[in-house]
């Protein structure tokens, strides 16, 4: 991608900058705000997109894959065909680091190739699929299709604050055009530190024990590299997370398979960061250098980084959804969470912009924007897998604030396999025997029982 | 050093205007100084001869850490204006 293509798009969108009047404007350009804005169009609405980047995605990094979910399909059709993905992801790894070995579980959907506009290799299941991508790529693309379909899309354009009159939004203030745009309805999809809804009253500014700090790297391999290194065919995609990696401080690292290329990264708990004292980029240099993560990374070139924050805090941390003549969606509103297991953002970041933009497309039509007519907003969220997925793991997202599941249990995994695996001529124990000896060192009885009566209530039942 | 490659890899589009200022009279009572260690982009550096926080705004990645991580609301803090600052190419 060349600087010259992305400053012709830039004095592109700034000569179309002439925002007329507008039912509504949608702050940011993300996954979130550009479903909002197509559900909008979809029903009737005149819609500004204001995007603070030069281009959709300019601002915008993951972790690296998307959940498969049918949101965008009913707003793009043959939405995941088209879109600029990468890889089909069909295999997901979990992996511990402890001590001198690392421990996998490997999962792996049985590949079939009768899906070929997907990509041959990759499952037929799409729900037992996400997709890796680049956001820069996708988001400007998705972009795109809205503005396709009526949306007014303007770049470059950042949203200092929200128009108030008489305790409801109407509008927001700009820079580079005529200062403020009214509207009757305003959506806030600005991201995890939400300003907009900050000013509003929505929330009280975002807290460290509420986020995560991502920092990822992007190395180039060739395709066949790739799927070497991963066992993968066609356009089938890998994930891998890391647990215990981070030197203590909570989070973990990740890799992620693009076409040519692995995103490599850790994810970092703010307020351990904080206390930890070690740089983000450090954890990095040292995650890298773990023999597994050295492995598939020889010879790869290095080619971008970036960093990014991410709400974890699970709807115990959640903002309010909405107020008079204004709606929050995805990251702003916490959407994004990861119980250990999955890793979920986009997928609750375009379902819940479909669901503001509905919302607000019936609203508008109704000529009633007030904040008891947008609560509808909060109620069908509610109803869908986006808050329901929050509310089922809400301990599990409680129980990635436990320090001793980053450090100490690693550390008793790493050590139990090693004895289950060690072989030097004396006698054999059975795993409980071993278990015991591993964790007799490493933590009491009774932290165990209560980490294990939390995790059975955080996962089983 | 992998840290060293990893900031020359950025693209910005830099604002003659910082987004980002520290009020350097509330920074000096810190004792934890984090944000020298928590920035993604050591965009804050501890000046040992000048016994205080340097801060270089062009670096910056966006992220906000800085904002969350200062106890002391030594920051006044915004997004770089429109078209501006970091532009991730891929990832």
């Amino acid at each position: 991608m060349s600087a010259a293509k992305d400053d012709s798009v830039v004095a592109a969108s700034a000569q179309a900058s002439t925002p007329g009047s507008f039912d509504t404007v949608v702050v940011g350009a993300g996954p979130a705000g550009t479903s909002a804005a197509l559900a909008l169009a979809q029903g009737g609405a005149s819609v500004l997109l204001l995007e603070r980047g030069e281009y959709a995605g300019a601002k915008n990094m993951f972790g690296g894959m998307t959940a498969y979910c049918p949101a965008p399909e009913q707003l793009v059709p043959g939405f995941w065909e088209q879109a600029p993905w990468e890889r089909a992801v069909t295999k997901r790894i979990l992996s511990i680091v402890g001590g001198a070995s690392s421990t996998s579980i490997v999962f792996q959907a049985e590949s079939e190739s009768d899906r070929p506009a997907v990509g041959a290799g990759s499952t037929s299941d799409r729900s037992l699929t996400g997709f890796t991508l680049f956001r820069p790529r996708f988001d400007r693309w998705y972009a795109e299709q809205a503005v396709a379909q009526g949306v007014t899309l303007l770049t470059g354009c950042r949203a200092e604050g929200l128009l108030v009159s008489d305790g409801a939004v109407r509008g927001v203030r700009v820079t580079g055009v005529d200062d403020v745009v009214e509207a009757p309805l305003v959506i806030a999809c600005d991201g995890t530190l939400s300003f907009l809804g900050q000013e509003a009253g929505l929330h009280g500014g975002p807290k460290t024990e509420q986020l995560a700090l991502g920092v990822r790297a992007l190395y180039a391999l060739t395709e066949e590299e790739v799927n070497d290194r991963f066992g993968l065919k066609g356009r089938e995609g890998a994930t891998q997370e890391f647990l215990g990696c981070t030197a203590g401080v909570r989070g973990g690292g990740f890799i992620y398979t693009q076409t040519d290329t692995l995103s490599v990264g850790v994810v970092l708990h703010l307020d351990s960061l904080k206390a930890g004292g070690i740089p983000p980029y450090d954890l990095l240099e040292r995650f890298v250098a773990l023999s597994p993560v050295a492995q598939v990374l020889r010879g790869a070139r290095l080619v971008e980084y970036s960093a990014h924050l991410l709400p974890e805090g699970g709807q115990k941390t959640m903002p309010r959804l909405s107020t008079a003549g204004l709606l929050v969606a995805g990251d702003a509103a916490g959407l994004c969470y990861t119980n250990g297991l999955v890793q979920e953002g986009m997928n609750l970041a375009m379902t819940s912009g479909l669901i503001a933009g509905r919302v607000g497309a019936e609203a508008l039509a109704a000529g009633d924007v007030s904040a008891s007519r947008l609560s509808r907003y909060g109620e069908e969220l509610r109803k869908s897998f986006v808050l329901r997925d929050l509310k089922t793991w809400r301990r599990a997202i409680g129980f990635m604030q436990s320090d001793r599941l980053f450090s100490v249990y690693p550390r008793v995994v790493g050590a139990l396999m090693e004895e289950v695996y060690r072989s030097e001529g004396h006698p054999k124990s059975k795993i409980l025997r071993l278990g015991r000896r591993s964790i007799a060192s490493a933590l009491t009885v009774r932290q165990l029982i209560s980490d294990m009566y939390r995790a059975i209530r955080a996962y089983l039942c | 050093m992998l840290t060293d490659e990893l900031f020359d890899l950025v693209s910005y589009r830099i604002h003659p205007d910082p987004h980002i200022r520290v009020n350097a009279e509330v920074c000096v009572g810190c004792t934890h100084r984090a944000c020298t260690f928590s920035c993604p982009a050591r965009c804050y550096t501890w000046s040992e001869e000048r016994e205080r926080v340097d801060f270089a705004y062009e670096t910056c990645l966006e992220c906000g850490t800085c904002l969350l991580i200062c106890d002391r609301e030594a920051l006044d803090w915004h997004y770089p204006v429109g078209g501006h600052g970091v532009r991730f190419r891929l990832t």
